[in-house]
């Protein structure tokens, strides 16, 4: 469970985060909202890269904005870019063995858990070949892989689904619905793509200039008047 | 199956190349090419450091030739002070030299591209002057350690006390260097340098302390350029504090770059072209300077048609003549 109180991030001029509070509890709760509305703002507070002007983040009783970024990472914060972040020169399989190495499992157990998230996401065949030879998807995957490997508590991926097609976004929407199941992680999902968050997160959030305007059950949330104001903006005069 | 094949054969040529340089080389050659040699091996240890975080990191280590300089003063600081043998003073002259090359790299670390490689340029500026002013131990009294006739004598390993074994024993303890570098890139170290590459925000996002691994990469390269120093003052017997300008250690970078980044044939070459082309052209009797012409134009050729380097274009021409032959 996580739980924000009074975050508040400003660049600047611009108020990125302005004063959230919320408690996410749901499984797989969605982020989504204009461009510039802090969603990623929001990943970058969680996982370290911002620090907020003010408020306090409690993730499972800790203190989250007390840990260096690659703390967090090892307490079992994953996760992943909107930009796809493969090291080219290493193989599937190293590329998630980075999260392992920092990991406090023993080696058997470790290549245990390599074998498994493989098969998951579908890479088993992949596993020793560089990274630079995959296709967008794979790489994708890849990286989803090395966010699940070392059990993770929270997820946080920020746009998976960009630049995917179709076929490979039901692919990723079965990867992504299915991994508290399967590795116990609570995730929040930034996306544009409105199908995925429907069809995966039970809650979802709307950020708009910085504020939540809805948090909700999805299917209630997407019908939300405010919702669609501030997707395709309102008519002058109404 | 290829893929094996191509690396087993890979595996013989490196095999094959350190066996000829150990067993056949010193035999066909005279005192003079030895000495010249020793020394080409040694720097390619150095330079196989700048290479290694040039490769890894991206980062430009302009100050490498300078703690080469530290490992080679530490070295006939030992020899002078204590009776320990040459393998023991060696160690700790590498291991006192990769210290040095953390602590300098502690706050050069925060900065990246240019600044990094003015700063460690800076450094090895400030190493040119320290040393120049204490000068190399050659068994005087006090700490430093100089005398003006010197009253005593860096000793060699009990094996290797003759130049053509000193050879020998360089080209040994050069290869293990480079293994244990090399070690790193298929081990942990290796997957976080990686990482840090590709993007620092993603290593630390996946739990990789960049710091701490900037640092050993660091200091790895400053445990090379330490070992290759006191192998020089091994070699030498004793060192002339005008031989580490700071100039040096860009003239290492920049034949590292035109020998080839992240392979061990790359700092052969740079080892070679830096030590021994110049002794070629004295040989011949043209003046040894027209050598930094000759870099200059190939560093100026890696830099526009090979970024692999010269390790790299012999790769390739392997690799197709591999094709051809099937």
């Amino acid at each position: 469970m996580i739980k924000i109180s009074d975050l508040t991030v400003h660049f600047g001029g611009v108020v990125a985060l302005d004063n959230i509070t919320v408690d996410i509890q749901d499984d797989i709760v969605g982020v989504i909202g204009p461009n510039g509305a802090g969603k990623t703002t929001l990943i970058n507070v969680l996982s370290g890269f911002v620090l907020p002007d003010s408020g306090a983040i409690d993730v499972e009783g800790v203190d989250l904005l007390s840990l260096a970024p690659h703390r967090r990472a090892r307490w079992g914060l994953a996760r992943s870019f909107q930009k796809v972040q493969t090291a080219d020169n290493l193989s599937v399989a190293d590329n998630i063995w980075v999260s392992l190495d920092t990991s406090a499992s023993i080696g058997m157990r470790k290549s245990a858990a390599l074998n498994r998230v493989l098969e998951y996401v579908g890479l088993v065949d992949m596993a020793n070949v560089p990274a630079a030879m995959l296709n967008p998807c794979q790489r994708r995957m890849t990286e989803l892989a090395r966010c699940l490997v070392a059990s993770p508590r929270i997820v946080l991926l920020d746009e998976p689904g960009g630049g995917l097609s179709e076929c490979e976004v039901d692919r990723l929407r079965y990867v992504i619905g299915n991994i508290k199941a399967n590795f116990g992680a609570q995730v929040l999902l930034i996306d544009h793509d409105v199908e995925l968050i429907r069809s995966v997160c039970s809650k979802t959030m709307v950020l708009d200039f910085g504020e939540i305007i809805a948090y909700g059950p999805t299917e209630t949330v997407l019908q939300d008047e405010n919702v669609k104001a501030a997707y395709l903006g309102t008519e002058i005069g109404t | 199956m290829i893929l094996h094949l191509r690396r087993e054969s890979r595996m013989y040529a490196t095999f094959g190349f350190v066996a000829i340089c150990i067993l056949v080389l010193p035999l066909i050659i005279d005192s003079i090419w030895v000495k010249v040699l020793t020394s080409a091996a040694i720097f390619t240890l150095a330079a196989y450091g700048v290479s290694l975080l040039y490769s890894h990191l991206g980062l430009v280590n302009l100050s490498q030739v300078a703690l080469v300089g530290a490992g080679g003063w530490i070295m006939l600081r030992l020899n002078y002070a204590a009776d320990f043998p040459f393998e023991v003073n060696l160690l700790i002259s590498a291991v006192i030299t990769a210290f040095i090359g953390m602590v300098l790299a502690l706050p050069a670390i925060r900065m990246k591209g240019l600044y990094l490689a003015l700063i460690t340029l800076m450094i090895a500026g400030g190493f040119q002057i320290i040393l120049s002013a204490i000068q190399f131990p050659n068994g005087g009294s006090g700490f430093f350690g100089v005398a003006l006739q010197s009253p005593g004598e860096m000793r060699r390993p009990v094996i290797a006390e003759s130049d053509t074994a000193y050879l020998r024993y360089s080209i040994v303890i050069v290869v293990f260097g480079i293994m244990l570098a090399a070690a790193h890139k298929f081990s942990r170290p290796g997957r976080a340098w990686a990482m840090i590459r590709k993007s620092e925000a993603n290593a630390m996002a996946a739990g990789v302390n960049v710091t701490f691994y900037k640092l050993w990469c660091f200091t790895l390269s400053g445990f090379l350029a330490g070992t290759a120093g006191g192998l020089l003052a091994g070699a030498l017997k004793i060192l002339d504090a005008k031989s580490f300008p700071a100039g040096e250690s860009i003239l290492l970078f920049a034949l590292a770059i035109v020998g080839g980044v992240g392979h061990w044939m790359g700092a052969v070459i740079a080892g070679f072209l830096y030590r021994v082309l110049p002794a070629i052209f004295n040989n011949i009797g043209i003046d040894a300077d027209l050598s930094l012409v000759i870099f200059g134009a190939a560093l100026l050729h890696a830099i526009m048609t090979a970024p692999n380097g010269i390790a790299g274009q012999i790769s390739t021409l392997f690799q197709a003549w591999g094709r051809q032959n099937k």
